[in-house]
């Protein structure tokens, strides 16, 4: 197909692929788990990020991760509840 | 009123003469089809600075292959403003004419020149400047002939076409088995008749004679064009019988195919065609050979035929691609402009991140995965056409000269649309969409036959079709009328859409769940207060000038996890509407690769959910899904499964030498070619598989066409397969694969090492030995 630029979905796949190197050596389950929610957090709102179709794709990655992150923050026990 | 028709113009063809074409024409009164051959043959335009076209005329002048060449002025392409010298060249025979158009390129170096109408078939060309086409009513004969409604009729008397199945057995043999090279001829099966006998040339002769006789419009084939055919005239020849006296068709032709095999690529995909043999005067439907067949049937394909100007013979190995492209020449050519032979408009450069701003796609969400109930779902009916008709997207409309102050800008892109003149999109799409809708709604009236209910309903899918290429075709770098910005244009006003509904839904009393570029899932904000799903669909299609349709409430929808990293799909999923249908995307039944086991288990499952009635109902009921599964794993482990119900089907991705690794498929290809049919890029093998860990490709699996019936299959993968498809289906309800294989007593594969196959002797000799021959059909 024609497309000229890498969508954002193989974009992000594709730096994530250097994040690998990052995760051997963390040395805990903990952290390796940690890492993980990172990971999801970076690929759950492709979506958005698509939408604003920014040159900078780390600035997408951030976004994401840290929407995912306050997202969980607010939906933890304790926290007032966060909009379904 | 319009005039009572004589009979029906059923096809166009070009008579072997070179200077003609053939006029088909079925009588209403005696249902006989008349051949009329009336001379005809359309110039091509060549535009150019007048400096270089003066010295081509001259050129062109003292050429024997040039009948006429005449210099005037025209505005032959739809960016045109003014007039431009133009060269109306008429070449002397038919088949001359693509020929000539190379060399008047080769002539201006490829550059000084733009051609136009040189790639347009002579009876394309004769439907679209004689006001005729496919089916049209017609009154009068020969180069009198009169359509006596336009195309465009909604409301039309379909011609009555006799339908005729043909099928060849080779004697001896079962039909689906490789055939020997020199396979006799058995038996023949046309329509209710079945022709035999031990002389085969006599049966041939036959065969001619009942053709003759019951004189059908269309020849229906499963596999006709790599097989039946292909054979037919293989063995005609073999008898020592002339193409004079072997006409499938209403007149003599060769026994070579007009369009040769090809294998292409098309969205990721490696697809194969087979060859077209011709049949003048008759149409021959490959079921096997054919996209749009199996959704369009004879009533789309003859509606899609009658727009587009192609013969039906055309629109059933095409694409609905190449429907629309023609439907968009033939109103090119009515606004008076030519059509371009070679697209010259390439994408202009920009800056990087310009590019990355505007080559995006629809939005497309992750669903939450799991099990959800009371979900509304509502879809935008064609919104990437109406998008391009509201929007006047065309490749000459926008970013139009005319237009600086334009209103109708691209969200994000600032893409200007012309607001002084209706661009050629538009204009060919807008007349589709209106034309589907009336179908639909004829397809609502009360009291409506079931006959003529089937044939809106092809109609309407065969629209659809077409409907959807438009959009893919205005980004396709081959497309005659596309262009990128057009195409990005489109996307941007379909997210800014999407984006936009997001808070309407929720000021509705919606909560949004999930969405793909033109369709909705939503939820009741408050479960006790759902929101009107009806008025909520009228509300947004009046704010938005776009129709939106309620598909339907779900009592429950499973959205699925993805293997890798278990966030959801946008694409896989399946729910229980409450009229109780089921809605399936992306799980094994639909898919074409599925076996039997797994279709099987899938609908075991799907018709136990269907008593849930919403999310907890599927919770409870997963134990007992899970027993079913358990109960066919028993049945598989056992091995005695049927293994017709095993079969695998893998379409071959490159070239069968190209592989590297040995797997499934290239164990079934070699199989096949050892047996003496060899597969090409594009088709697809069917095996069962006996061991996966054999490296021997005729241990490992065994094809379709070889199959007895009493092969011992491979248990454990079978077992891997299913426990694959369980954990896709009931992953959101905690199911995994390990576990299952565990509870089935299969541990995990072992480890392959490097492939050394034992037959790399007879490997060797296998290269490209065994004779590309007509093959039995899948």
């Amino acid at each position: 197909m024609g497309r000229t630029a890498p969508t954002y979905r193989q974009a992000l796949e594709e730096r994530m692929k250097r994040w690998d190197e990052f995760a051997r050596l963390l040395t805990t389950p903990e952290e390796r788990e940690a890492f993980e929610l990172v990971r999801t957090g970076a690929r759950r709102y492709a979506a958005q990020a698509t939408y604003v179709g920014s040159p900078d794709l780390l600035e997408s990655i951030l976004l994401s991760v840290l929407t995912d992150l306050a997202a969980r923050i607010r939906s933890a026990p304790g926290e007032p509840r966060a909009r379904p | 009123m319009a005039p009572f028709p004589d009979g029906w113009l059923l096809d166009v063809t070009e008579s072997d003469d070179g200077r003609s074409v053939v006029l088909w024409v079925k009588s209403r009164r005696t249902g006989r089809v008349r051949r009329t051959a009336v001379e005809y043959r359309p110039p091509f335009r060549v535009t150019g600075p007048r400096t270089e076209l003066a010295p081509l005329a001259r050129y062109l002048g003292d050429r024997p292959e040039v009948e006429t060449v005449t210099l005037g002025s025209g505005r032959p392409s739809l960016f045109d403003r003014r007039p431009r010298p133009m060269l109306t060249v008429t070449p002397a025979r038919l088949p001359a004419r693509r020929a000539l158009a190379r060399a008047v390129d080769a002539f201006g170096g490829y550059t000084a020149f733009t051609l136009y109408d040189v790639d347009l078939g002579a009876p394309q060309l004769y439907h679209l400047t004689h006001g005729l086409y496919p089916f049209a009513p017609v009154v009068g004969a020969g180069a009198a002939l009169v359509a006596t409604e336009p195309p465009e009729t909604i409301d039309y008397a379909t011609p009555p076409l006799r339908v005729a199945r043909l099928e060849v057995r080779i004697a001896g043999e079962r039909r689906g088995r490789i055939p020997p090279p020199d396979g006799r001829i058995g038996a023949v099966r046309l329509g209710d008749v079945t022709l035999e006998g031990p002389d085969e040339a006599d049966l041939l002769r036959a065969l001619v004679g009942e053709l003759a006789a019951s004189d059908p419009d269309v020849l229906l084939t499963q596999g006709g064009d790599s097989f039946d055919l292909p054979w037919l005239y293989r063995r005609a020849a073999a008898c020592g019988i002339a193409p004079g006296e072997f006409a499938l068709g209403r007149e003599r032709a060769g026994f070579r195919p007009t369009r040769p095999a090809r294998t292409f690529e098309s969205y990721g995909r490696v697809l194969h065609r087979d060859a077209t043999f011709p049949l003048p005067g008759r149409f021959h439907i490959d079921r096997e050979n054919s996209f749009l067949y199996d959704d369009a049937e004879i009533a789309g394909l003859v509606d899609a035929a009658r727009l587009s100007r192609l013969s039906l013979q055309t629109v059933v190995r095409q694409s609905p691609g190449t429907c629309f492209t023609a439907m968009e020449m033939a109103h090119a050519l009515a606004l008076g402009a030519h059509v371009p032979w070679k697209k010259n408009r390439p994408e202009g450069f920009r800056r990087g991140d310009r590019l990355v701003a505007a080559d995006r796609g629809g939005v497309i969400f992750l669903p939450p995965v799991g099990v959800h109930d009371r979900v509304d779902e509502f879809d935008f009916a064609s919104l990437y056409p109406h998008i391009m008709v509201r929007k006047n997207l065309s490749a000459e409309t926008l970013e139009c000269r005319c237009c600086p102050r334009t209103p109708i800008r691209a969200p994000g892109l600032g893409y200007r649309s012309c607001v002084r003149r209706v661009g050629l999109i538009p204009r060919t799409l807008a007349p589709l969409l209106a034309r589907r809708l009336a179908y639909k709604a004829a397809l609502r009236q009360p009291g409506i036959s079931p006959e003529e209910a089937s044939r809106l309903t092809r109609r309407v899918r065969m629209l659809k079709w077409i409907l959807v290429t438009a959009f893919g075709y205005q980004g396709y770098r081959n497309a005659r009328f596309g262009r990128i910005e057009c195409h990005e244009a489109i996307n941007a006003y379909a997210r800014d859409l999407l984006a936009s509904l997001i808070p309407v839904a929720e000021r509705s009393g919606y909560a949004v769940l999930h969405g793909i570029v033109d369709s909705l899932w939503v939820r009741p904000a408050d479960p006790l207060r759902p929101p009107d799903p009806e008025a909520f669909a009228r509300a947004v299609t009046e704010r938005f000038d776009l129709p939106l349709g309620y598909e339907g409430r779900y009592r429950w929808i499973v959205f699925l996890p993805a293997v890798t990293h278990g966030l959801g799909v946008p694409n896989r999923y399946y729910g229980l509407y409450e009229d109780g249908e089921f809605k399936l995307r992306g799980i094994g039944g639909r898919r074409h690769d599925t076996t039997g086991l797994v279709r099987r288990f899938e609908s075991e499952v799907l018709s136990l959910f269907r008593r849930a009635r919403d999310a907890a109902g599927v919770h409870a009921l997963l134990p007992r899904a899970l027993a079913r599964a358990d109960l066919i794993a028993a049945r598989v482990a056992a091995g005695d499964w049927p293994v017709d119900e095993l079969l695998v089907r893998h379409r071959v991705g490159q070239d069968p030498d190209a592989f590297v690794t040995f797997t499934d498929s290239v164990a079934a290809l070699r199989q096949l070619a050892e047996a003496g049919a060899r597969r090409g890029a594009g088709e697809s093998v069917r095996f069962v598989l006996l061991d996966r860990e054999s490296r021997s490709f005729r241990h490992r699996v065994r094809v379709a066409e070889l199959l007895t019936g009493e092969e011992r299959y491979d248990r454990e993968a079978y077992l891997d397969l299913l426990a694959r498809d369980t954990e896709t289906l009931l992953a959101p309800l905690g199911v995994e694969r390990t576990a299952l294989l565990e509870r089935w007593g299969v541990g995990p594969a072992p480890p392959r090492g490097p492939y050394r196959s034992p037959e790399t002797a007879a490997q060797s000799t296998l290269d490209g030995a065994p004779r590309p021959g007509p093959r039995a059909p899948a």
